[in-house]
């Protein structure tokens, strides 16, 4: 006969919980602990921004170059900022100048300190090979946010002269639009607890053995 | 695991792509933004009479500092991603209701301690404002919705995930004849 399966391992060996319980439940403790986390996660990721977010640049100039090549001349990283230097022009009075866009990658990466916070608390074996795990699951969903925010400017909040130059119709501007959205108001937040969850499933079946019922 | 996501991703869409029409701002996103306000002025004014909440602009009438509660600041995201794990998780209709009433307060209530937190934040440092609007309450916003469902799923009786019971015996000799 073959046992249910839980919900959350799928059936598979659980990992026994690290966490003890010493007057809190392992899940009140695991959130502390997470708390504590939080500050040097977000200082390792402000300050370490420019390295940790390298690899994000690099995906972002890939697709833009691929995707929008024609509107897009160069991308240039600049510590947590990322310049998409365009071939739209601003307007007829100013001679040989082109419009750029400065996307703060920051505003869709504060994800990542805390899917490490939520990682390290967790305690799970083989936690940096699920950090890096983590790491590389949430690359694309700060490209996302970055590529949109840039999307956003030259096809929604430029000057007119500016947005006819880049030759969106107007679907294309209401998918920019709903990407934008998508991008900065769900994905950032909403992909490091999925990704989370997803890699992290023995110890949350491990909480959920403790329950009071 | 897979059905969840899935079912989660949908309800996500569905309720974030609902929010985004001209219906959805103009009945539920404008209204709540305007009384989350106005709650929480009403709260600050227990300890400090010198505000006032106009529209969605909460403003300190002393010093003129104003803060505009916009999306991504309202909870409304927040909660929809709640609704949406909630309802994705199998669990009985109870418990998913008691859970959503419950939860639903739990994330708004926060989300009004991050209001008024950025209302001050912002009169004492406009960096530290900035820090703690943009990176810090987001996540601990988004840590809250995790933290609440965790706590739901925590109180689910056990054989809630496992689907239906199995049928009987007689029901399955019956069956295999």
């Amino acid at each position: 006969m073959k046992a249910p399966q839980s919900w959350f391992d799928g059936g598979r060996r659980m990992v026994a919980p690290l966490i003890r319980p010493q007057g809190l439940s392992p899940l009140a403790r695991f959130v502390l602990v997470v708390l504590a986390w939080l500050p040097l996660t977000f200082a390792v990721w402000y300050f370490a921004a420019p390295l940790i977010l390298w690899p994000a640049a690099m995906l972002a100039e890939v697709v833009a170059r691929t995707g929008f090549g024609d509107i897009v001349r160069a991308v240039e990283q600049h510590g947590a900022t990322l310049t998409f230097t365009t071939s739209l022009r601003p307007g007829q009075t100013i001679a040989g100048g082109v419009v750029s866009v400065d996307v703060n990658m920051l505003l869709y990466a504060f994800g990542l300190p805390l899917f490490a916070a939520l990682t390290l608390a967790a305690r799970e074996p083989k936690r940096v090979k699920w950090l890096w795990v983590g790491y590389a699951c949430l690359l694309p969903a700060i490209v996302w946010g970055v590529l949109a925010d840039f999307l956003k400017n030259v096809a929604i909040t430029a000057p007119t002269q500016v947005i006819s130059q880049a030759g969106f119709s107007a679907w294309q501007r209401e998918t920019i639009a709903f990407a934008f959205q998508f991008g900065s108001l769900i994905l950032p937040a909403v992909a490091p607890a999925v990704v989370w969850v997803l890699t992290h499933r023995s110890f949350l079946e491990s909480i959920r053995r403790t329950s009071p019922r | 695991m897979i059905r969840f996501f899935v079912v989660f991703l949908l309800w996500l869409a569905a309720m974030f792509g609902f929010e985004l029409t001209p219906w959805g701002q103009a009945w539920l996103v404008e209204p709540w933004t305007s009384a989350l306000a106005r709650f929480s002025a009403m709260l600050v004014t227990l300890f400090d009479p010198g505000v006032a909440a106009i529209g969605k602009v909460l403003r300190s009438t002393s010093n003129g500092f104003a803060v505009s509660i916009e999306a991504g600041c309202n909870g409304v995201e927040a909660t929809i991603v709640l609704i949406a794990a909630m309802l994705a998780f199998p669990a009985p209709w109870k418990h998913k209701l008691v859970g959503l009433g419950v939860g639903i307060v739990a994330v708004q209530g926060l989300n009004v301690v991050r209001e008024i937190s950025l209302f001050y934040l912002g009169q004492w440092n406009r960096d530290v404002f900035e820090w703690a609007h943009l990176y810090v309450w987001q996540a601990l916003i988004m840590l809250d919705v995790l933290i609440v469902w965790l706590v739901w799923v925590r109180t689910l009786p056990r054989d809630s995930e496992a689907g239906p019971p199995p049928a009987p015996p007689d029901a399955t000799a019956a069956v295999a004849a």
